[in-house]
């Protein structure tokens, strides 16, 4: 029979950029592939998360295309350059309207897509950034949740993305890897979670100690 | 490893292992005795701790409403140490509450068959050795990743529906009510055909105050999904009890038996959002995929249906999820899922085909025994049943009561030759005869009886055996309610 099993599309958004060379880009490889093994030994994200990576530094690519969890193979991922985040985001939005599918009179659609932003910097594309950010908050088609990492990071420009945001207050190894124990408790709690009635905010696991959420 | 620990209302202590990041469900986190044999577990919320309603029902859970302790050990009135025996393997119960250095309870580990073992997958990118066996890693399409000997068959999943819905038949004849019984809640090894049912401690007692879980996605009943939105006070809202496992259960007796959801079909509700239109689906708008009156919802390539299960099995999946899927009240009850789920238990015959997916099936209708999993017909010398007959009335008069289909191996219990002996907790679980079909020939072993007797009246010593013949009719035990049986072919 076929399956008629919502997918649940899940995009990491990854800062790149040359802050992040040495210690933090090696954390959140770590990061990544801790992520993929706790959402495989899940049976429910088994079956329905569907993970993506988008990463920045001078411009922007998606590097992993949606792939379901089993297929999934872990990017390459270097640091060098500049924090192009406003260009993420046009990828971000050019790639949800391609992947995710839409609910019609014919097909079940996808779940709203979860979205993770992790950067050290504030955008250098602000032209870009600018013109981005309030149409990706307008078009309200996912749920976004910004984290900064130390403090080179203006949380007004996050905010511009997303009302979810929150701030790692160091940048040691430690932290990442609590950041991506907090993605995978997240997208398993939203792989589970009810949804009472329709529109309800999405709820998040209870995030890590020392990491502040901004008003 | 830094050893803590917990102390008890009575000052017994619960050493545990501490660690950073201990695994943290939606209301408590867990850590691990030091030699796994108990996990604590303490409530998320500080505010339980000082929650007496919380406390007063986990006094009455861990106490007078316990199917796993003995009476004459503080557990609930009437258990023996059969019964408290039997339910200590289908609950993973609390044992105890614990206050320091957090408020919180003790529960026993899980078995070791619902932990999977190494090399269980077919794939080195899945390592699930010491992970719990959820029940949906086998109903759903995870299945394609484990090795054929993890996943068992349709008799050990039948096995798995039997024993689960005899775990909450025994909670509701309490009057709890699990309130979130989910894939999640319920681990099951397929391959002994066992469950075990987990976080006990959500329990509505009745009485007190209810726990404030809402359920689980895919198991919570339409009718509370549907009133979610109004607040605890409102009196339209509707709160998990009896009649809202009464509806978990069958969802999961279904995907046992058939390996997919009994809502989740083709049919669109809405356009608006992907959360609407589930809304809609499981909720307000829910619809049987298999509804004998609006095929609205059925899949195309549904496969087998709920007609190969027989009458009895039948018609209780059309009263759980047609008839009682918005009237919770015509919901059949756990105690007839039981009952239906062993008469179907009875009937069960092996497949003849050594690839079929599902290896057995329920050999309901004996003019047409043809398996519902891969289309093969059994052939005829293969088919042989008992009719077993109990006493009516007057002495000497005879009913018949129910049927056993006879394969090579079929072991007969009390239940089979005795009238009114229950296969359940209080069941003397000791085979009495088995059942052999060697060159032809149908044959009956005496495995532990006294007072087994021949078609000629004889009587029949232990590992002895008798030749069943078509259309002999005799006293199987002339024991007292000893029944009449008749051999029957086909």
């Amino acid at each position: 029979m076929a399956s008629y099993v919502r997918r649940l599309p899940v995009y990491l958004l990854l800062d790149c950029s040359g802050s992040m060379l040495g210690e933090p880009i090696e954390a959140v490889k770590q990061g990544v592939k801790t992520l993929l093994s706790e959402l495989r030994s899940d049976p429910q994200a088994l079956e329905t998360a569907y993970l993506s990576v988008i990463t920045f530094d001078s411009s922007a690519r998606q590097t992993v295309p949606l792939t379901e969890l089993m297929q999934f193979e872990e990017p390459e991922l270097e640091a060098g350059g500049a924090t192009a985040l406003g260009e993420a985001l046009e990828v971000l939005m050019d790639s949800v309207n391609n992947e995710v599918r839409k609910t019609t009179e014919e097909q079940k659609g996808d779940w709203k897509p979860l979205v993770f932003i992790l950067t050290d910097g504030s955008p250098t594309d602000v032209g870009t950034f600018d013109q981005a950010a309030p149409k990706l908050k307008d078009m309200k088609a996912a749920n976004i949740i910004a984290c900064g990492a130390g403090s080179n990071v203006e949380t007004s420009y996050l905010k511009q993305i997303t009302d979810n945001v929150m701030m790692m207050n160091s940048v040691s190894p430690g932290d990442f890897s609590d950041y991506f124990k907090w993605v995978s408790g997240s997208i398993l709690m939203s792989s589970k979670s009810l949804d009472s009635a329709p529109g309800a905010p999405i709820e998040l696991a209870p995030p890590p100690t020392g990491f502040v959420v901004v008003p | 490893m830094r050893i803590e620990e917990a102390v008890g209302p009575d000052g017994t202590r619960y050493p545990y292992v501490k660690t950073d990041n201990p695994p943290r469900g939606g209301m408590k986190h867990t850590y691990f005795a030091p030699d796994r044999s108990y996990v604590v577990q303490f409530f998320n919320d500080p505010a339980d701790a000082r929650n007496p309603a919380l406390r007063s029902r986990l006094e009455a859970i861990l106490t007078r409403y316990n199917p796993t302790v003995p009476e004459a050990a503080g557990g609930a009135a009437g258990n023996t140490e059969r019964t408290a025996a039997y339910f200590a393997g289908r609950f993973c119960w609390p044992l105890a509450m614990v206050e320091s250095p957090e408020f919180g309870i003790v529960c026993p580990t899980y078995p070791p068959q619902f932990f999977f073992g190494r090399d269980a997958t077919v794939t080195d990118k899945l390592n699930l050795e010491g992970t719990d066996k959820r029940s949906n890693w086998f109903t759903s399409s995870n299945r394609k990743f484990f090795r054929d000997a993890e996943l068992g068959d349709f008799r050990t999943m039948l096995s798995v529906s039997i024993r689960l819905a005899r775990a909450v038949r025994r909670l509701h004849a309490a009057g709890l009510a699990h309130s979130d019984l989910s894939n999640n809640n319920v681990l099951i090894d397929p391959v002994s055909g066992d469950c075990v049912i987990i976080d006990i401690d959500s329990l509505v007692v009745p009485n007190m105050y209810p726990p404030e879980v809402a359920g689980t996605r895919g198991y919570i009943a339409p009718e509370v999904l549907a009133t979610l939105e109004y607040e605890r006070n409102d009196p339209r809202r509707q709160f998990p009890r009896i009649e809202t496992d009464d509806y978990s259960l069958p969802v999961l007796i279904y995907q046992y038996l058939f390996l997919r959801h009994p809502l989740q079909g083709p049919k669109v509700r809405s356009t608006v959002s992907a959360e609407e239109d589930e809304f809609l689906e499981f909720g307000p708008q829910a619809l049987f995929i298999e509804d004998p009156h609006d095929a609205s919802n059925r899949p195309p390539d549904l496969g087998v249906t709920i007609d190969s299960l027989g009458p009895g099995l039948r018609n209780l999946f059309v009263r759980a999820f047609s008839d009682g899927l918005h009237r919770p009240e015509k919901r059949p009850s756990a105690s007839e899922w039981e009952q239906e789920l062993e008469k179907a238990w009875d009937l069960l015959h092996p497949c003849s085909n050594p690839d079929c997916p599902g290896g057995w099936f329920v050999l309901h209708d004996p003019d047409h025994p043809v398996c519902p999993h891969c289309g093969t017909r059994i052939a005829a010398p293969d088919l042989m049943q008992l009719r077993l007959k109990k006493p009516a009335g007057r002495e000497g008069q005879w009913r018949h009561d129910r049927m056993l289909v006879l394969y090579d191996g079929l072991q007969l219990f009390r239940w089979h030759v005795f009238a009114g002996e229950l296969r359940n907790e209080r069941a003397d679980r000791t085979p009495q005869a088995r059942v052999a079909h060697v060159e032809g020939q149908w044959l009956l072993v005496n495995e532990n009886m006294t007072g087994m007797i021949s078609p000629k009246g004889n009587l029949v010593p232990r590992g002895q055996a008798i030749r069943l013949e078509d259309g002999a009719l005799f006293r199987i035990s002339e024991q007292e309610r000893g029944r009449l049986v008749e051999v029957v072919r086909g």
